[in-house]
Parts: structure tokens; C-alpha cells; sequence
């Protein structure tokens, strides 16, 4: 039983972070239908200045917010000057385009920083563990379950109250009818990206503390997971991808502990199996976007 | 059955076979190193074709296709692999397997039929999904089938390299297994099945709508494609003799994607030519990956020149020509000329199949998208013979009713039948097989395709295909858009479009037609002339068209029976002078007066 539990906090660790990045999926492809295979590089983008913070000394509490800054303003520049021209082309068309900004930005990293994995100087607090509730958890664990609840409230709050987000969510709506109502693309698209790269510089935070190292390819594989997540949970869906992160997470965390020794090297096979299960049961998600069944005909 | 002319498959087959073989026989003219230079481009321009098959046909592009070509790669070489070799590398291998010992030949039809079969089991659970989920779906399928290649470890030694495989591919079987790669892709696109995927790709709704069964389609490329994947692997794995599963990851799918995608993937031209671009490009760039020289100065070693390379150019593609650099056509189709109608069938009549007399009857048809109802408790019949019109203000559920009488939306309660058929769950392509077809209120034409491949492929799946080029051509000539029949749907002008989109109904052979709003955006002219075509069919052929428009002009004129909705009921039906006169049908449109 404790070893359950114990589990449970360490999934919903990383359930959290995919739920994180499978938000700035998701918020960028219910806007303009672009699968972003670009976003780990946000991720890595800001694990590198975690790194560089690390080896000028800087104070962590001034690292985290610069790294996070770092990734929206990579995010920014990256639609303005890649997804920018292809606006208007099909989603195979901005999807393509993605993967060719991760690929070159892949390869400027290697070039330019290093091609091996750098390790990340962090505070000595987050690699503690405090007991609660009888149970031993990490600092960086809780932290990451804490910042996820902190980015959540916060999105639903901004998603409801303030006016980007408001108009960002009648641009999923309906994109067309949002513009003839005055709301200008660009604005509602860059605010899109930069949402979206606020989102994977927080998680790029939470993933690094958890390791303590960067390389050039840090952000492909929990990207690749939170591509799968947002379609668990129903692709275009906000609340869905964070159903899909946190199931995701589960699946993950609970084969790692609970599968025998002699299966655990498909254990990433059998996990997706498992999605392939829901998704047979629900082909449009978890939690399905709404805009699936407007299309008027 | 080909649907394109003749002359365009036999010239595109020529090509295929004189550049397959004249590059072949200059690189063997060059020496060993340019052999396999080609030889590579052969066994990778057969897994683009591969991946196009599918992708380019339907549409949803997919990351999982070097799966396939993994598949083909290890079954392929446990076939070949020397029994010697077999008992000490694999040990634990099943006896069957390891006491076989097969040539090329035998271990690549096997190769082929073994990965069809897993394609076809994946293929019907990725059938589900829709769009960009089916493609992050197949970066699952990837994951999955390297995750079992490196842990099954008895049969495929894991993560290690799987060494040993006879080099039995040479560049004249590269070559020739290349050819027969490129001639069946080019086949397929214009086979039935293939015209009929493209009309999916091209409107999914509409192509249900003419009887297209779009995930069959879907299943039968996706099976092929995969096919030849494996075809590529197992050339693939008897060419370099040892691999890993790395080989069938990440960073080759990315490089056959590019080729596929910088070249069009909807075309074999174009994946010809995405090829040789990147492999080019590639072969120029690794020349200068070591670092090099220029007037004495030294440019140090660039670790990835190659990827940077490839990644520019895949966005300098698709930032000026997003279809790539082939566009939509093959080489042929931009040269020699399509179908045209002659001059002889001109007079051919548009007939009804057996003019089933059998009315289609809803019943107490209601439909409610969450708390909205958009249409409560309407019956309705429409018989063949006659031209009902449905009418009623903005919102008061005509076009939902249309949809549920024609398999689009499944009615929330009520049932739809014709005879004792019951249609209330049918899917759209069923309906259209009971002799009812339908346009749209927005324009749902198969835009890239031409004239005539829009209406060929409404006869081709409907009526099992029977007589399909009569119907088509009778269906073009009914509605006077023949002069067009070789040109590109979209570039029509509103009007027609309009008059495709029926002839694309007609050409069904319905013995009735729903056509929702035909005469919106018409002048008057165009209207009336539309007016008299639709009262000739009526008239000579006996088939039974429910009209909705908001031309009451129009309606008044040409119905025999008219049902006013408002507000998703029922609110009136009778001759347009008993509907004139009725109370609650001024009402609805008036107001209080």
C-alpha cells in the first residue's frame, strides 16, 4: 500500500508535466491545427539556460523565471519567423514545417553548445525529501505537483477572465466568425505560442530538477508523450490533454513499479497498448474537443 | 480497373521503366561507389512510393510507416539468414524458424504477405481515428513496434546489431524491384480505390455522400503501402548485411518523410522527385561534413551539415510550394490530355436505376445537439415522380433534416425508411447505394480532381460500378458542364460548381435527389435554365427530388408538394397555392401581423 502511494505521487510528478506540455499542444493546435513536433526544443531551449544560470552562479529563483522567458520568447520568434508563412496551409504543411525547425534547432544545439548531456548545478533543497503523511517524497516530487496545480488554476483563470483568453478560446471556436468579431490573429496566435512556451518552460523546470542534466535531444521524448497524451485525451481539448498527461503519467509510473522484471523491457510498447485500448473505446479522446461535431455541412 | 486514360499509365510507365534503367546503367558504367549511391536511392525511393501510397492518397500523414519496413527488414532476413549463423547468434530461436534457411526471392514474398497481415490487424484499430490524431497514432505504432524489436531479443537480438544477412541485393534487383514498386503506387493512385481515396482526401463528407466506403479505401492503401514498405526493408536488410532497429526509428523516417514531402506527396512524380532532391543535397552536403577548405581557409567539421541541409530545404518548400515541388499532378497529366467527352455520347439520356417506385418515409424524425433541438417530431415522404420543396426561415432545421433523411447525422429519435429498409443508422455510402443521392448547401466538390473524376467516382460506387463511364458521361452532359469535363473542380466558376455537384448526384443513377439550396448565388437565368433541367428529370425519368431554397420564386414554380418548417417543426405542408394561403406559414415568415 505505501508502495502504491508512494507511486501515485511520483505519477502525479510526471503525469503533471506531460499534462503541462500536452497544454501547450493542445492551445496551439485548437487555434490554428498545428501539431507542434518544435515544442521540446522549448523545453531544451530553457534547460540550457537552467545551465548556463548554474554555471554563472545565478540564484535558482532568478534561473527559473529566465529559463521560463527564455522558452516563451523562443516560442514567440519561432511562429513569427517558421509558422508564420505557413499559416494558411494544411495541417501535414505546419506539421512538416515543425519537425524541420526541430531538426535544425536539434542540430544548432549540438554544434553550438554540446552534443553530450550537460549536467544542471541545482539547489541542494530539491534533491531532499520531506515525510507527509508517512510517506517519503521528494522536494523536486512535490514541487512538481505543486507548480502543476499553481499553472492549472492559473490557466483556467486566464482562459475565463482575461480578454487574450477569452478571445483565444472563441478562436478555437470558430477562428473565421472570431476575426469578423475584431479579434486580431496575429495577436490571439503569438499569445497562443507564448502560452505555449510559458507552459513547456515551466515543465522544462520540473523535468531538469528530476535530472539534472541537458542535451540536445531533452525535449523529443516527453514531447512524443505529450503528443500521445493530447490525443488521449481528445485532441484540440484543453481539459482533455490534461486528462491525458495525468492518465499517461499513470500508465507510466505504475508498469515501471508494478510490471514483472522479465516484462519491463516492453514496457513501453505495453503502455501504449493500453492507450490503443482507450482510444478503441473512445476515438475521439477522454475528454473531446467541442468543435469536433460543429462542422456544419 | 484503371480510371485514368490509358496513353497517361502506359506513358508513366515508360518513364518509370527508362529511368530506372538508364540511371542504372550509367551508375554501373561509373564504378562501385555510384552502384551504391543508387542502389540506396532505389531501395528508398521504393519506401517513399511506400509511404505516398497512403499518405499521398488519403491524406493523413503517417510517422509509422518504417515499422513496417523494420518488419519487413527482420522477417525477411530470418529467412535467409545461414543456419549456422542462425545457431549461434539466436540461439534460442523456435526450431522451425531456425532449420529454415531460404533464398531472396522466397524470403521477400514471405517478408510481404507477413507484414500485410500485422498491417491489416494495426490498419483496422488505427481505422478509427480521424485526421491528426491517426498520424500522432502511427509516432505511436513507431514506438511500439521499436520498443518489441529491441526487447524481443530471441528472435531479433535486441538492440544490437542483427549481422550476418547474405548481401544478396544488387543494384539491377534494387532497380527492377523499384520499377515494379513505382508502377503499382502509379496504378493504385488511378485505380478505383485509389480515385475513390482521393476523393475522401479531398471531402470526406461529400465522397460518403456519392457511396464512397471511405475507411475500406483507407484500409486497402494502408495495407499495400505497407507492402511495399516491406518490400524496401528486405531489400534494405540484404544490402547492408547487419542492422539494427535504429535503422527503422526516428531519424530515417524523418529522412524519407522529407523526401516525400519536399517532392508532393500526392504524386509518384513527386516522390521521384523528392527523392533524387534530398539525395542529391545529402550527397553534396556529406562531402562537406568533414570540414574543408576554401582559399586557404579552413571550415572546421560541422557535426549535422547534412540534417540543416535537409531541414532548409523542407522549409523553404513548404514556405513556396506547400504541395511540393511536383504540385498536384503527375508529369503526364500536366502534358497529354484527360477524358473528354465525345462528341457520340452527347445524346445518351441520364436513366434512373429500375425507377424504383419505393417512397422514403421519416418518421417522427428529432434531432437535438446538446439543449438545441433543430428539428422536433417531423414525418416526411418523399416519393420519386415528385418535386418536394422544403422551406422555412434561417435555423428552422431544414438542412439537419436533409442529414438525418441522408445518413450524415444519426436522428436523436425517429426512424428513416425506404420500403421495408431501415435507414436510421445506415452510414451516408449505404444510402447512397438505395438510390439516394444528395448535394450540399456549401459546395462539397473533390477540388483537386477534375470534372469528370468527380462525377466517375459517384458512378463508380454506386450500383456496384456497373455502366459507371455511360453514367458518368450521361450525368456531365444532363447538366451542360461537359466543356469542363477535363478541368480541375475548383476552378469553376459558383454556378458550375453547382451544376458538378448535381451531375455528381445524378450520376448515381438516385431515383431521388435531395439538393439543398441548388440555386443560391444563381442569377435568374442560370436558375431557370436550372429550373427546366430539373423538371425534364423529374418529368422523363420519373426520379423524386427534395429541393431546399430560399428562391420561393423557384420552389413555387417547380414544386408539386411543399413542407414549411419553422423552428425544427412541421408547420405546414401542400400544393404552393394551399402554402400560400396558409396562416401559419405567413406567420413564420412575416410575423405578426
Amino acid at each position: 500500500m505505501e508502495l502504491f502511494l508512494q507511486q501515485t505521487a511520483n505519477a502525479l510528478a510526471l503525469g503533471g508535466t506531460y499534462a503541462l506540455l500536452a497544454l501547450g499542444l493542445a492551445v496551439v493546435f485548437s487555434i490554428m491545427g498545428l501539431i507542434n513536433f518544435a515544442h521540446g526544443e522549448l523545453m531544451t531551449i530553457a534547460g540550457y539556460v537552467l545551465m548556463y544560470c548554474g554555471i554563472a552562479s545565478v540564484p535558482f529563483v532568478i534561473a527559473v523565471p529566465l529559463a521560463i522567458t527564455a522558452s516563451v520568447l523562443a516560442a514567440v520568434a519561432m511562429e513569427r519567423i517558421a509558422f508564420r508563412p505557413v499559416r494558411n496551409g494544411s495541417g501535414a504543411t505546419m506539421l512538416v514545417t515543425s519537425f524541420a525547425v526541430a531538426m535544425i534547432l536539434q542540430v544548432l544545439f549540438q554544434n553550438l553548445i554540446s552534443a553530450r548531456s550537460q549536467p544542471v548545478l541545482l539547489p541542494a533543497l530539491l534533491s531532499d525529501s520531506v515525510r507527509v503523511f508517512g510517506l517519503v517524497i521528494g522536494v523536486n516530487k512535490l514541487a512538481a505537483i505543486a507548480s502543476t496545480i499553481v499553472m492549472l488554476v492559473f490557466l483556467d483563470w486566464f482562459m475565463k477572465h482575461q480578454k487574450t483568453g477569452v478571445a483565444m478560446r472563441a478562436a478555437a471556436e470558430d477562428f473565421a466568425v472570431a476575426r469578423l468579431m475584431g479579434i486580431r490573429a496575429n495577436t490571439v496566435i503569438a499569445g497562443a505560442f507564448a502560452l505555449s512556451g510559458l507552459l513547456a518552460g515551466v515543465a522544462a523546470v520540473l523535468w531538469v530538477s528530476q535530472r539534472a542534466s541537458v542535451d540536445p535531444l531533452m525535449g523529443f521524448m516527453p514531447v512524443l508523450k505529450a503528443f500521445i497524451a493530447a490525443i488521449l485525451g481528445g485532441l484540440g481539448s484543453l481539459r482533455g490533454a490534461v486528462a491525458g498527461g495525468f492518465l499517461l503519467g499513470f500508465i507510466e509510473i505504475y508498469l515501471a513499479a508494478f510490471l514483472p522484471p522479465e516484462m519491463q523491457e516492453f514496457r513501453d510498447p505495453i503502455g501504449l497498448g493500453i492507450v490503443v485500448l482507450v482510444l478503441l473505446i473512445r476515438p475521439n479522446g477522454l475528454i473531446p474537443s467541442a468543435t469536433l461535431k460543429a462542422e456544419k455541412v | 480497373m484503371i480510371t485514368s486514360p490509358p496513353k497517361h499509365i502506359v506513358v508513366s510507365i515508360l518513364g518509370i521503366v527508362a529511368l530506372c534503367i538508364g540511371s542504372a546503367l550509367v551508375a554501373s558504367a561509373l564504378g562501385s561507389a555510384s552502384e551504391r549511391i543508387l542502389t540506396v536511392f532505389f531501395i528508398s525511393l521504393i519506401a517513399v512510393v511506400g509511404m505516398g501510397v497512403y499518405s499521398g492518397n488519403s491524406g493523413i500523414l503517417s510517422f509509422g510507416h518504417l515499422s513496417f519496413m523494420g518488419i519487413g527488414a527482420y522477417a525477411s532476413a530470418l529467412l535467409t539468414l545461414p543456419v549456422q549463423m542462425k545457431v549461434a547468434t539466436l540461439p534460442k530461436l523456435p526450431e522451425w524458424l531456425a532449420g529454415t534457411e531460404t533464398g531472396l526471392l522466397t524470403a521477400v514474398a514471405v517478408a510481404i504477405v507477413f507484414t500485410s497481415f500485422v498491417a491489416l490487424i494495426i490498419g483496422l484499430a488505427l481505422n478509427r481515428l480521424e485526421g491528426s490524431a491517426a498520424t500522432i497514432a502511427t509516432l505511436g505504432l513507431l514506438i511500439i513496434v521499436h520498443g518489441i524489436t529491441i526487447g524481443w531479443r530471441d528472435v531479433t537480438r535486441g538492440s544490437q546489431s542483427f549481422f550476418g544477412v547474405p548481401r544478396d541485393t544488387t543494384l539491377w534487383s534494387a532497380a527492377i524491384f523499384c520499377i515494379l514498386a513505382l508502377i503499382v503506387a502509379r496504378l493504385y493512385r488511378d485505380s478505383v480505390s485509389g480515385l475513390r481515396l482521393r476523393a475522401g482526401r479531398e471531402n470526406a463528407i461529400a465522397a460518403s455522400a456519392v457511396g464512397v466506403h471511405i475507411r475500406r479505401e483507407r484500409l486497402i492503401a494502408w495495407v499495400l503501402s505497407a507492402a511495399i514498405m516491406a518490400l524496401s526493408g528486405a531489400l534494405m536488410a540484404h544490402f547492408l548485411g547487419a542492422f539494427s532497429p535504429k535503422k527503422f526509428y526516428f531519424t530515417d523516417t524523418f529522412l524519407l518523410l522529407a523526401m516525400l514531402i519536399v517532392g508532393g506527396m500526392t504524386t509518384v512524380t513527386g516522390a521521384v522527385t523528392g527523392a533524387l532532391t534530398i539525395t542529391i543535397v545529402t550527397e553534396v552536403l556529406r562531402r562537406f561534413e568533414g570540414g574543408f577548405s576554401v582559399a586557404g581557409m579552413e571550415i572546421p567539421a560541422v557535426f549535422g551539415t547534412t540534417q540543416i541541409g535537409i531541414g532548409l530545404i523542407i522549409l523553404f518548400a513548404m514556405f513556396r510550394k506547400p504541395e511540393g515541388l511536383a504540385g498536384l499532378k503527375e508529369l503526364e497529366e500536366r502534358f497529354l490530355s484527360g477524358h473528354s467527352i465525345k462528341s457520340k455520347t452527347r445524346d445518351t439520356h441520364v436513366s434512373v436505376a429500375a425507377a424504383d417506385p419505393t417512397p422514403l418515409t421519416g418518421d417522427n424524425l428529432t434531432m437535438r445537439f446538446g439543449g438545441l433541438v433543430a428539428v422536433n417530431d417531423v414525418s416526411i415522404e418523399v416519393k420519386p415522380g415528385e418535386i418536394v420543396g422544403l422551406i422555412g426561415p434561417n435555423g428552422s432545421g431544414k438542412t439537419t433534416l436533409l442529414n438525418m433523411l441522408s445518413g450524415v447525422l444519426t436522428p436523436t429519435d425517429g426512424s428513416v425508411q425506404r420500403g421495408d429498409m431501415v435507414l436510421t443508422n445506415a452510414a451516408p455510402h449505404d444510402v447512397a447505394n438505395h438510390g439516394i443521392a444528395r448535394t450540399f448547401q456549401n459546395i462539397r466538390l473533390f477540388n483537386e480532381l477534375t470534372v469528370y473524376q468527380n462525377v466517375l467516382t459517384a458512378a463508380l460506387s454506386t450500383l456496384d460500378g456497373k455502366r459507371a463511364t455511360e453514367r458518368c458521361e450521361a450525368a456531365i452532359v444532363a447538366m451542360g458542364v461537359a466543356q469542363f469535363a477535363e478541368n480541375d473542380a475548383n476552378t469553376l466558376s459558383y454556378g458550375d460548381q453547382r451544376r458538378v455537384e448535381i451531375a455528381r448526384a445524378l450520376a448515381c443513377e438516385p431515383s431521388l435527389v435531395f439538393l439543398d439550396e441548388p440555386a443560391a448565388g444563381m442569377n435568374r437565368e442560370e436558375t431557370d435554365d436550372l429550373m427546366k433541367t430539373l423538371q425534364n428529370l423529374t418529368g422523363e425519368l420519373g426520379l423524386g427530388v427534395l429541393i431546399v431554397d430560399h428562391d420561393l420564386k423557384l420552389i413555387n414554380q417547380l414544386c408539386d408538394r411543399i413542407i414549411v418548417l419553422n423552428e425544427g417543426m412541421l408547420i405546414a405542408q401542400g400544393t404552393p397555392a394551399e402554402i400560400r394561403k396558409n396562416p401559419a406559414v405567413i406567420e413564420a415568415y412575416l410575423g405578426h401581423s
